[in-house]
């Protein structure tokens, strides 16, 4: 959607557009040029209220097309319309949307967006290595060996995850003020990765509940030590698993808000930038929904790679 | 090939738990031994303890003289053919059967070489390029046979290989495994809760109850001297038969009397059971040493409850006192139930046990039975 139907139309349209219809006419005063509005079905003006053929005027027009409506188009193009118009008295033209423009608007008009995406990629990999370390870890103790109080250890890790964000806040601002990593991406990956943890308890506990004792045992036999048998036959078995776990883990930080407004100050994640451009440009729809898209395109594509590894965190792996 | 020898050995999982109460056990160069029990007697435990899986509570395993109790499984010098095969699921054929060789080092044309040749020997030498889950059971089975036959093991494992396969390929796949056994030679322990598997494959069966020994000896020791009254009622198809009888002795004659009959035995052929006077003595008869006799000679007569064609024989089943007593009879004898039928023992085929103890009470005429 263009600034242009953002402001000029209304009801907005479902299904964007992706083409605009122009019409250039002539009278005495110069040249004008009126766009097509669905909202009024009809061209109404667009832009100065005339222009007269020169160069000034015309790269003026190109860039406010460009601007206004997402339409590139060539000053040798406009002149070459505006020739028909001197020739016939008026001519309608389309032009095809660019598509990323709005995205391109966003990181170029977002204070400190393209920035942010870093500080977030950098905090969610850091919360994938640190939950899927130790969660890991602590997956395959509970699904390989026997103590006293384990599932009633396996139930309270979850526990962390009882308590709302906005509860602990405020501790975790002084906490993580004093350990001197408030408003740094690592301070923030620590803060996911205590919620995350639990969740890669259960999800790879249950991956490695799933591979049978005996693959790890005749490798056992073959050669390996236990630590070779865990490298050489369950892990290679639990990969896929583990990836689908670490997907939870990246999605879980990567969309993080409310956590993340309180402890970023100059450092912010992007789903931070993006909830702070809704707030403060309360009109620019397009934009936020540019920023939106650009928020959610990487959960999708990662969970699109990895789809058909989920059903495998539930104990799914063919042997 | 090598000698195994298990001293003193038990394990024990919990406090009240124990897995093995006592195992020895000294197993010769080249032998086939078959461990069967019912399940939870502790067979497969102590197998796992022999390849290292499981830790020991007391007691020795020496394999070739040398005390392996606490060395690491890949250091015993074993292999294990395992119950759901545990062939990896990620690599090829090739792959898992390579697995040990390629962890030795050794040169890849080498492994390739024995890799093919185990291969061969198990008939799947045309398979080693396709993934565990593109093969049937039977196959994977057979993979599973080649991994651990590649490594050439001092001491070969078998845990209820047979087990997951279905009954057809369960009979080839036992005659392979002996035709192998002897072309390798290698000294073989095989688990097992299939009787007939057993005998069919061991060069001696260790019968174990409770975590165990009960009884060793050769499938032949088994069958016709089992050591007590568990043997005798676990090892056959079906079991032997017990009557428990009143023993009196008069003059030379033995009587053991029963509610349905009266045996009569001379006191110089049994004179074993003279000490059993006016006690409870148990008779076991297996099934095919039922004599079908005219109904005037029988020792009793009886009428047929069921009768289960089997092919090669039949086996006929009636009540007596209440429970089920089963007889094999040829296959072309014309029975049918509600016949009454007249019996009578094999007398020379007879086994006792006491009645307290269970034991069996050895017969002098047992030896005689060798000749047979």
């Amino acid at each position: 959607m263009s600034d242009y139907e953002t402001y000029s139309e209304w009801p907005k349209p479902l299904v964007p557009s992706f083409k605009a219809s122009f019409i250039i006419d002539k009278d005495i005063e110069g040249y004008h040029l009126s766009i097509f509005n669905k909202s009024e079905n009809d061209f109404m003006p667009f832009g100065p209220l005339s222009f007269q053929d020169n160069e000034n005027d015309i790269d003026k027009l190109q860039e406010f097309i460009k601007r206004q409506s997402n339409c590139k188009i060539s000053t040798r193009k406009i002149i070459d319309y505006l020739r028909v118009v001197d020739n016939k008295s008026m001519v309608q033209f389309s032009l095809n949307k660019d598509l990323l423009a709005n995205y391109i608007l966003f990181f170029q008009v977002v204070n400190g967006a393209p920035k942010a995406v870093l500080n977030s990629l950098m905090v969610a990999l850091t919360t994938i290595a640190i939950s899927l370390t130790i969660g890991g870890m602590g997956g395959y103790a509970f699904a390989r060996y026997f103590f006293k109080g384990k599932s009633i250890l396996k139930l309270s890790v979850l526990f962390v995850r009882m308590f709302p964000a906005v509860s602990l806040a405020i501790p975790m601002v002084i906490i993580l003020a004093r350990m001197g990593l408030y408003d740094q991406p690592l301070g923030l990956s620590l803060v996911y990765s205590v919620g995350q943890i639990s969740l890669s308890i259960w999800i790879t506990a249950s991956v490695f509940m799933s591979i049978p004792v005996s693959l790890e045992e005749a490798a056992m036999i073959f050669g390996t030590s236990k630590v070779g048998a865990f490298w050489h036959v369950t892990l290679p078995l639990a990969l896929p698993g583990l990836a689908a776990c670490a997907m939870y883990s990246f999605i879980g930080s990567w969309n993080e808000v409310i956590s993340a407004v309180v402890l970023t100050q100059f450092n912010p994640t992007f789903p931070v930038v993006v909830y702070k451009a809704l707030v403060g440009s309360q009109g620019q729809i397009n934009l936020i929904t540019a920023g939106s898209a650009a928020q959610a395109l990487p959960a999708i594509i990662f969970t699109l790679i990895i789809r058909k590894y989920i059903i495998q965190m539930w104990g799914g792996v063919k042997v | 090939m090598a000698t195994l020898e298990l001293v003193d050995l038990a394990k024990r999982f919990s406090k009240k738990v124990w897995g093995v109460k006592k195992m020895d056990l000294e197993v010769n160069e080249k032998e086939f031994i078959v461990l069967l029990g019912p399940s939870g007697c502790g067979k497969t435990t102590t197998m796992r303890m022999i390849a290292g899986l499981e830790e020991v509570t007391r007691g020795t395993i020496q394999l070739d003289g040398k005390d392996i109790t606490d060395i690491p499984p890949r250091d015993r010098g074993i292999s294990m053919v395992f119950q759901n095969y545990a062939i990896w699921p990620h690599m090829t054929v090739f792959e898992n059967i390579a697995f040990s060789l390629k962890l030795k080092r050794m040169p890849g044309n080498e492994i390739k070489q024995r890799v093919q040749e185990t291969a061969d020997m198990v008939k799947i030498g045309d398979l080693l390029k396709r993934l565990p889950g593109q093969l049937s059971g039977g196959q994977q089975q057979r993979v599973a046979l080649a991994r651990a036959l590649a490594v050439k093991p001092k001491l070969f494992l078998m845990d209820e290989p047979l087990s997951n396969l279905d009954a057809k390929l369960r009979v080839i796949m036992r005659t392979e495994l002996k035709a192998i056994h002897q072309q390798t030679e290698a000294t073989s322990i095989f688990v097992t809760h299939d009787q007939s598997e057993a005998m069919s494959m061991a060069d001696r069966i260790v019968i174990m109850k409770d975590g165990e020994i009960v009884q060793i000896g050769s499938p032949d020791d088994v069958y016709f001297r089992s050591a007590n009254m568990f043997v005798a009622g676990f090892i056959g198809t079906p079991p032997a038969n017990f009557f428990i009888t009143q023993c009196t002795i008069n003059n030379s004659k033995i009587s053991l009397k029963y509610s349905d009959f009266t045996l009569e035995l001379s006191s110089e052929e049994f004179e074993e059971l003279k000490e059993y006077n006016n006690k409870n003595l148990v008779l076991a008869v297996r099934p095919e040493d039922f004599l079908l006799v005219p109904k005037d000679k029988a020792l009793f007569t009886n009428k047929i409850l069921v009768v289960e064609p089997q092919g090669s024989h039949q086996v006929v089943a009636f009540n007596v006192n209440d429970t089920i007593v089963k007889m094999i009879v040829p296959a072309e004898t014309k029975v049918k139930p509600g016949d009454i039928i007249g019996l009578n023992f094999n007398l020379k085929r007879l086994h006792f046990f006491n009645s307290e103890t269970e034991n069996r009470i050895p017969l002098k005429s047992e030896f005689l039975n060798d000749a047979n």
